[in-house]
């Protein structure tokens, strides 16, 4: 497993641990203190911040080489999905509502910062999903 | 409809050049150890500089390294 697979394995680990503790938190606080206090459940999302600190866990090692080609090529078609399943979450944020309250209907502007946070971890999710499935595909026949 | 192949020898110039290993050629061609089993096994077509850098590796033409095949149906 080289560097970037490390990364995106450890951004996928903190968005998820981040994603289930929120739910949880937020289903418990719903029963016990009922909305809109239960959205301070997503405090836990902080955790998905951790994945900001992977370039200082894995560090590159020196005189070896550590990114080609082929690793920059991944990287890009990883990018690509991010940002496309992130517009495609933004459309939905925009067409839902649109859809389900009418065109005269009126949402609070409060939705904004998450619709723009959920598609900040939508974004970097997919995109460290998209370089471990792309690298396990072709990760066979190595030699010791 | 148009099927494109490459296939290739690295393989078999590797053992052919004192039982080379993955990690040396890669360390020879400027890339990482996975980049050439992507190669060998054919799950990743290089780029036109890093096939010239694998064939002067071996002390080859890149033809000699890398074989296209072009069916049409």
């Amino acid at each position: 497993m080289n560097r970037v697979q490390k990364i995106a394995l450890f951004f996928v680990v903190t968005i998820s641990v981040a994603f289930l503790l929120s739910c949880i938190a937020i289903a418990i606080l719903y029963v016990k203190v009922g909305m809109p206090k239960a959205l301070a459940g997503l405090g836990f999302m902080g955790i998905a911040g951790l994945g900001g600190f992977s370039p200082l866990i894995f560090q590159t090692e020196k005189g070896k080489v550590t990114l080609d080609e082929r690793d920059r090529l991944i990287n890009r078609r990883a990018a690509l999905a991010g940002f496309g399943t992130s517009y495609l979450l933004v459309g939905l944020a925009c067409m839902i509502p649109f859809f389900i309250l009418g065109p005269k209907a009126s949402i609070s502007v409060s939705w904004l910062p998450y619709i723009f946070g959920a598609v900040g971890l939508n974004l970097f999710f997919v995109h460290s999903v998209a370089i471990l499935i792309q690298y396990g595909r072709g990760d066979k026949n190595g030699e010791k | 409809m148009e099927k494109n192949d490459l296939s290739n020898q690295i393989r078999r110039l590797r053992f052919d050049n004192g039982q080379m290993t993955q990690q040396q050629l890669a360390d020879k061609a400027g890339v990482t150890r996975q980049t050439i089993i992507a190669i060998e096994s054919g799950k990743y077509a290089p780029s036109l500089p890093l096939a010239f850098k694998i064939a002067r590796t071996f002390g080859l033409s890149i033809e000699d390294v890398f074989q296209y095949e072009n069916e049409q149906s």
